[in-house]
């Protein structure tokens, strides 16, 4: 493994350097993101009209290997060697605070405006900030929210649940006078993954409960944790999520659900459009509303690489991709939502303002995947939601000793 | 005089033998070594951290119950997809030992499993098991993972069982044949021992690589649910490359090292008893 980390190091230490050796006359910048859904990609288009002001100038851009886990990888390899390969780059918004600490980031404070920061939404700007220092620029952002059917619920004339125990007595209610056996209630995301992560921490918030504390201490409160964990577990026990949630991932749920077997759904906003296609089963019968306590916010942020040569370039480069036209041309084109609530949908503006960052903290990526087993564990059964958090604290506090 | 020369043949041919050692020294021992230093020391580089911490993380590990539930998870999967590839294989090679026609075709479509790789195989179980929902289910996603590589990896020891089975000389069945043997006494007297090395040798190969385990558990279940799929080398990779914590993760390899090693050796030496017996 470690052999194959050097090789891995070598290989893109060999690659970038060709890079260098071919440069062109004039200045390259070069930017790393991940592949834009669809099929009208915008990017292009927003790189040449900064390329058109900004003569001498050419833009170049790569996109990250496609999932989360590799693009992570990526980084570390490359910007741990202090290489200047990149200049700016795209990061999921969990990993501002790693990159942040580990030194790998221009610090863009005194750049960027106070004014400006406040016209993005404000969980957002948190997850770009460490130690009171901006370190990257919202670009685009996500959010988990409860996807409901109209429909089912005006049946019965229920208004959106408002915390999650109000949600399963509904869709308990709903299921028993369904005509659709198959019919089930609440689907969410609960494979050992990030995902995972996230729909308990939403739960936790909907119960008052925090997994890191304002003193940095991790499940310090332990009973109530276990008690959210446990009622998930029950909702698995008692019928009201069917058993293929503790396997599903979001594109599982999504299907499921748009698919008219499930009254409730945790999703991102990506799925509102393919449940109001043509073809959509339930086409007119979604609803939307905020999750209990508020969804997770997700997203991605740019950021400069501080071995960058042209820190200016790079951040005028990072202005005109984060300007409002640029998030509206990529709202427009491909659907991934704005960070400024002006230009929000105006239906999703309050979802978005509930939003809550997962916490901001460097060893945030030890955090998730010393906890994904133990979450894992408490929801399938396996172990009792007490014993399973008690070990994956044992765990971190080895990991995260001083 | 023969004696002089034996000598200096011996000592030309480990002169000869040097540059080869040096190599392998090079590739195997150096980041060995390497890796056995790092898991003295508490290394996360990212942060700077760099500290020697002693025998504190195999210390950890031996008391994290998630290190030992990687190493039941890692026997498990190995013992029960090891057995099954050897016994499937060898009813595979069997059954292409008796076609008349189609032979080519038939090994040919054993191929394929083998061909495909590791990620596009768990794509394609992704696929097949995701109406069932068992990848979600501890219990049903460990024994989903081992139908899996049996699937992928019988090919490779029906092959194997399959080279030798054209090799023995028809003679010998028609002798026993001749003795009055029935098939199922001649394959329980004569193919299945002529069989043994090579289902042996193709066992050691099968052994170690279903010991490092992973690509498959990494695309279908990522270690889950509840860590009822995580191997040993998930459990290394989750601390090398995900939480970064270097000296640990090289901690655990070198551990899976040990185990690796113990294997070999026990079937190795299984090996040679079998040998000595033929």
């Amino acid at each position: 493994m470690v052999t194959r980390l050097g090789g891995l190091a070598l290989l893109v230490l060999l690659v970038v350097g060709c890079g260098d050796g071919g440069a062109a006359p004039g200045i390259e910048l070069v930017f790393r993101h991940s592949r834009m859904p669809g099929e009208n990609d915008p990017l292009p288009a927003l790189l040449r009209e900064f390329e058109r002001d900004h003569p001498g100038v050419r833009v170049k851009h790569e996109p990250l290997p496609w999932t989360a886990d590799v693009q992570h990888q990526f980084y570390v390899i490359n910007l741990e060697g202090r290489t200047a390969g990149f200049d700016v780059l795209m990061l999921d918004v969990i990993w501002t605070a790693e990159f942040a600490r580990a030194g790998w980031l221009l610090d863009l404070t005194d750049r960027w405006p106070a004014a400006e920061r406040r016209e993005h939404f404000e969980a957002t700007v948190a997850t770009a900030m460490l130690d009171g220092r901006v370190w990257a620029v919202p670009w685009v952002m996500n959010v988990g929210l409860l996807y409901y059917r109209r429909d089912l619920l005006a049946a019965s004339a229920f208004a959106p649940p408002r915390s999650y125990d109000e949600l399963a007595s509904q869709a308990r209610v709903v299921m028993e006078r369904a005509a659709e056996r198959r019919l089930g209630g609440f689907v969410w995301q609960g494979r050992q993954y990030e995902g995972l992560v996230v729909n308990i921490l939403e739960e936790l918030w909907g119960r008052g409960v925090e997994l890191v504390g304002d003193d940095g201490r991790v499940l310090a409160d332990l009973d109530g944790a276990a008690a959210a964990l446990g009622f998930r577990r029950r909702l698995l026990t008692d019928g009201i999520s069917p058993r293929l949630v503790t396997g599903a991932d979001e594109e599982q749920t999504r299907r499921e659900f748009g698919a008219g077997r499930a009254v409730f759904l945790r999703n991102w906003p990506y799925a509102r459009k393919l449940f109001e296609s043509p073809t959509s089963p339930i086409k007119g019968r979604v609803g939307i509303a905020a999750l209990p306590g508020g969804g997770a916010l997700g997203g991605a942020h740019l950021a400069i690489n501080r071995a960058t040569r042209y820190p200016d370039l790079a951040w005028q480069l990072v202005r005109v991709l984060t300007a409002p036209e640029a998030q509206r041309a990529i709202a427009d084109a491909v659907g991934l939502h704005p960070t400024r609530p002006r230009l929000l949908e105006p239906d999703l503006q309050s979802i978005f303002r509930a939003a809550r960052a997962r916490p901001i903290t460097p060893w945030y990526q030890t955090l998730s995947a010393t906890i994904q087993p133990a979450f894992s564990a408490a929801i399938t059964g396996v172990t009792p939601p007490r014993d399973a958090l008690a070990t994956a604290r044992l765990q971190l506090e080895y990991f995260l000793q001083p | 005089m023969t004696s002089r020369a034996a000598r200096t043949e011996r000592r030309l041919a480990a002169a000869l033998l040097v540059p080869a050692l040096a190599v392998l020294a090079g590739v195997t021992l150096y980041p060995l070594a390497q890796a056995f230093i790092l898991s003295f020391e508490r290394r996360v580089p990212v942060f700077g951290i760099d500290e020697f911490v002693g025998l504190r993380h195999y210390a950890f590990l031996l008391r994290d119950p998630a290190f030992g539930n990687a190493l039941r998870v890692t026997v498990i999967f190995t013992v029960a997809s090891v057995a099954l590839e050897v016994v499937v294989g060898t009813a595979a090679a069997l059954a292409l030992g008796t076609m008349r026609r189609w032979r080519a075709a038939g090994v040919g479509l054993l191929l394929l499993p083998w061909c495909l790789p590791g990620v596009v195989t768990a794509r394609i179980f992704e696929w097949l098991y995701e109406p069932t929902g068992w990848l979600g289910i501890p219990g049903r996603a460990l024994p989903a993972l081992v139908v899996a590589d049996v699937w992928r990896t019988m090919p490779f020891v029906a092959l194997f069982a399959y080279a030798r089975l054209i090799s023995i000389p028809p003679s010998i069945g028609e002798a026993a044949a001749v003795d009055g043997a029935g098939r199922l006494a001649t394959l329980r007297a004569i193919t299945l021992p002529l069989l043994a090395p090579v289902l042996l040798t193709a066992a050691l190969f099968r052994t170690l690589d279903a010991l490092r385990a992973f690509d498959l558990m990494y695309v279908l279940t990522g270690g889950g649910p509840a860590a009822t799929t995580e191997t040993l080398t998930l459990y290394a990779y989750r601390h090398l490359f995900q939480t970064l914590q270097l000296g640990l993760g090289a901690a655990a390899a070198v551990l899976v090292l040990v185990v690796v090693g113990l294997v070999a050796w026990a079937h190795l030496h299984a090996l040679e008893a079998s040998e000595a017996r033929t």
